[in-house]
């Protein structure tokens, strides 16, 4: 039986008031709040975040496809930066889907190929994506960042794939060139009806015409109002939210619309974990500040430069987070070392992947720090399993930071660097 | 190589924005001071140390700043970089040079121009491209006492007093960078830096130089009376890291803790509150002084604030400590601190301090930290 074993749906913590969007613009009131990221965060950072909480620790999947419409990168492939965040050997395959707001169901559909063609015996999808609206458009108010990791397998499977159907129809309705920030788009009734509607319940006919199901025995995954527009995350998160609430025996329809669709039948076999988990909530107070969140790292200039030979060599450190151990006194160290910094034998030095939660062992709030966001709060985190780490803090209101806070590692984007993103590590209040 | 060094000059440029100065101005500022004080021309000089973080811009990192500055050409010159303990580790080198025989007389010169441009602040040269990204000078130390505050509960006031004591000290001071007193409410209620340190929590960014010129300690009469001996010299470096070691506290220096332990025995000082007069210690931030207090020896680890709250390091208290101001009100250009205390200790040695001159002083002691506490340099001077 091949279905899905897993899911891992990331919400960013930060959220602006629609209001405080239609304020800044004297616009009319709107209701609810957005889901935004950090401005240390893109579909790369969101990805390896919800990927890294399904793969059990390390535990590597065949494949690995991450799907987004606004990858950090034209040309460098996310799913193998995730890969290696997620500690992966270089066995697993990785691959890039992009293109189309559908491309997560898309990625969803070619790991289901390869998991009956037996070509790969277990994969995970991640859909991420950090959508930017144009300033002062309905886009900017509707458009949320987020992202969601699915696993395929055949074992312990929570849902069946029953069905699938995928059909291409080349319809401008949204649409991004090569050259621009903001996605375009010609949003109307006629799009709704004879792009939306038509892909959907084509797809939705199709894919029940080849299980043999009537249409009244399905339940449609949705995602919670709360979402906002998440692009290419968002037929996961649904399909995550359905399976946290399904019963065994029902079937559940996920639909992905984008440039024609992709659709999915499942029966659910058991019930699955919840989608989420709770987490505290970070408001932007103003619009001024969200929007320079989302410049930062465009703006951003004059960074170090990254030589690929630090990069390649410091890898198994900086990406993989490992550190080393000393057999002779125990003491677990970062970064990798040659002697031990207790009791300083050289003589059975291990490396070892270190644990990625911890404590607060201090802190400081630094207003000096030329950081986007002012303060920037640096810890110094013992870890869970030993060793201690050095790192900035991400998603926390300074009022928060305490010694002995229980924190977790994430993957952030540090500041822009001359050639290329810099990735390395934050820490956050453990979710 | 106690009593084997004696000092028979010093010379001090103005601390502070010096923005009409260059480096080379500085440079030659301080060591034709020290010369006149010695009675030497430079020609006398068979060797110097230049201890400089951030040498003159374009002239590469090598001695060539000092002799260039100088046109002090054919003799050997080297260059010091130990992080903000530059200037005393080049008198420390200085001082091994005549102690060996070598050399007769030598220069030893810290010169730092940090104000070529209006900002604060130290570069980052050399640093990992984004392992230690987000890290300020003020962070790394606020990191520890924030530590500290945690293990001895202790608090800003504390902080407080050390900036009214040192600026008290440095309004009386006409080469400090400030000469003006605050008060504790003033420190209080300062913008925050990196928490807990607030604006007077942290000493500023200056431009300045300092020389001493030594010679063998038999040679010294020969060029004054009143010279000052070496009496003991430490230097110890710890991890430039210290975020990284699992095992270290985060709450003082082992790197002074060592030093002072190797200048102490060297000078054979026992009890230091009891047989050192005054000293001048690595105030770059207002907790560094507490821990140095205990680092040091002065009091036991914990009870520095209880050092500073008690008045024992004040100008009329047991232990005077940066009667000059210290880094926080005369300023600290890097690789010329070091040099810089030296200069007011041999001052107030010879009684030369003014209005604030302790009661005859015999024994002083110099302390610089370098990095995020790795690198210690203490320097124990006295009277004949």
């Amino acid at each position: 039986m091949i279905g899905i074993t897993g899911y891992s749906v990331y919400i960013p913590r930060y959220r602006i008031q629609r209001d405080t969007i239609a304020t800044a613009w004297g616009a009319r009131s709107k209701p609810g709040a957005k889901i935004v990221c950090s401005f240390d965060e893109d579909s790369l950072t969101m990805a390896e975040t919800a990927a890294w909480r399904l793969t059990a620790h390390r535990h590597q999947p065949d494949r690995l496809y991450f799907a987004s419409t606004s990858s950090p990168f034209w040309q460098r492939s996310a799913a193998s930066q995730i890969a290696a965040a997620c500690d992966f050997s270089n066995s697993v395959a990785t691959m890039d889907f992009g293109g189309s707001l559908r491309s997560g169901a898309s990625a969803l559909l070619a790991a289901f190929d390869s998991l009956k063609a037996q070509t790969a015996g277990s994969a995970i999808v991640v859909a991420s994506d950090k959508r930017d609206g144009a300033p002062e458009s309905q886009e900017e108010l509707s458009f949320s960042d987020a992202a969601c990791a699915i696993a395929l397998g055949t074992e312990n499977v929570i849902a069946e794939i029953v069905a699938v159907h995928s059909r291409s129809d080349d319809f401008m309705d949204e649409w991004r060139r090569d050259r621009d920030w903001f996605v375009q788009g010609q949003a109307s009734k006629y799009s709704l009806a004879r792009g939306y509607e038509d892909n959907v319940s084509a797809a939705r006919r199709a894919v029940l015409e080849r299980a043999g199901v009537s249409a009244s025995d399905v339940a449609t995954a949705k995602a919670p109002a709360t979402l906002g527009d998440a692009g290419t995350a968002t037929p996961l998160i649904a399909l995550a939210h359905a399976l946290a609430n399904a019963q065994p025996g029902d079937l559940i329809l996920c639909i992905a619309y984008g440039d024609g669709a992709d659709a999915l039948l499942l029966r659910v076999i058991q019930p699955g974990p919840p989608a989420e988990a709770p987490q505290a909530i970070l408001d932007y107070p103003s619009y001024a500040l969200y929007r320079k969140s989302r410049e930062f790292l465009r703006e951003a200039s004059g960074g170090a430069e990254i030589s690929n030979v630090l990069w390649k060599r410091e890898e198994r450190q900086n990406i993989r987070l490992h550190g080393s151990k000393c057999n002779i006194c125990g003491t677990v160290q970062f970064p990798m070392t040659r002697v031990c910094v207790a009791c300083r034998s050289s003589e059975k030095i291990t490396e070892v992947a270190l644990g990625r939660t911890g404590r607060v062992f201090t802190f400081t709030k630094d207003y000096l720090y030329d950081g986007p966001m002012q303060p920037t709060v640096m810890t110094v985190v013992d870890l869970d399993g030993g060793g201690r780490f050095l790192c900035q803090m991400a998603d926390v209101h300074e009022r928060e930071v305490r010694i002995g806070m229980p924190v977790e590692l994430v993957l952030r984007r540090m500041r822009e660097g001359a050639q290329t993103h810099h990735y390395y590590w934050k820490c956050r209040p453990a979710s | 190589m106690k009593d084997q060094v004696a000092i028979i000059g010093v010379g001090c440029t103005k601390f502070g924005d010096q923005f009409d100065q260059s480096y080379e101005d500085l440079v030659v500022d301080a060591a034709h001071a020290a010369f006149a004080d010695a009675g030497i021309q430079a020609d006398r000089i068979d060797a110097a140390w230049l201890g400089t973080y951030s040498p003159f811009g374009g002239y590469g990192k090598a001695s060539v700043s000092l002799a260039d500055s100088l046109r002090l050409y054919g003799k050997p010159i080297t260059r010091v970089e130990n992080f903000c303990a530059t200037g005393t580790d080049a008198f420390r080198n200085a001082a091994m040079g005549v102690a060996s025989g070598m050399y007769d007389v030598a220069l030893v010169l810290g010169a730092e121009k940090l104000k070529n441009r209006p900002g604060r602040g130290l570069s980052q040269e050399g640093e990992h491209p984004y392992q230690t990204d987000g890290l300020t000078a003020p962070g790394i130390f606020a990191m520890a006492a924030n530590r500290y505050f945690h293990d001895f509960n202790v608090g800003r006031d504390a902080l407080a007093k050390v900036a009214v004591k040192n600026h008290k000290n440095g309004s009386q001071n006409a080469k400090a960078h400030f000469q003006m007193e605050v008060s504790e409410e003033q420190c209080l209620k300062a913008p925050i830096v990196a928490w807990p340190f607030g604006l007077f929590d942290c000493c500023p960014t200056t431009d300045g130089a300092a020389a001493a010129i030594i010679c063998r300690a038999d040679m010294a009469k020969q060029f004054r009376d009143d010279y000052v001996l070496v009496k003991g010299l430490g230097l110890a470096v710890t991890s430039g890291r210290p975020w990284y070691d699992p095992n270290y506290e985060y709450v003082g220096f082992e790197a002074t803790q060592h030093a002072s332990k190797a200048a102490y025995k060297m000078a054979g000082v026992q009890d230091p509150v009891k047989e050192i007069d005054l000293a001048e210690v690595h105030d770059c931030f207002t907790w560094t002084e507490i821990s140095n207090y205990e680092d040091l020896g002065f009091c036991k680890k914990g009870e520095g604030a209880h050092f500073i709250g008690e008045g024992r390091s004040a100008l009329g208290g047991d232990m005077p400590v940066n009667t000059s101001g210290g880094l926080k009100s005369f300023g600290h250009p890097i690789g010329a601190s070091g040099v810089r205390m030296i200069y007011e200790v041999v001052t107030q040695l010879r009684g030369q301090a003014g209005q604030r001159q302790i009661k005859s002083p015999e024994l002083g002691l110099v302390h610089n930290l370098g990095g995020p506490g790795a690198v210690a340099c203490v320097v124990v001077l006295g009277t004949p």
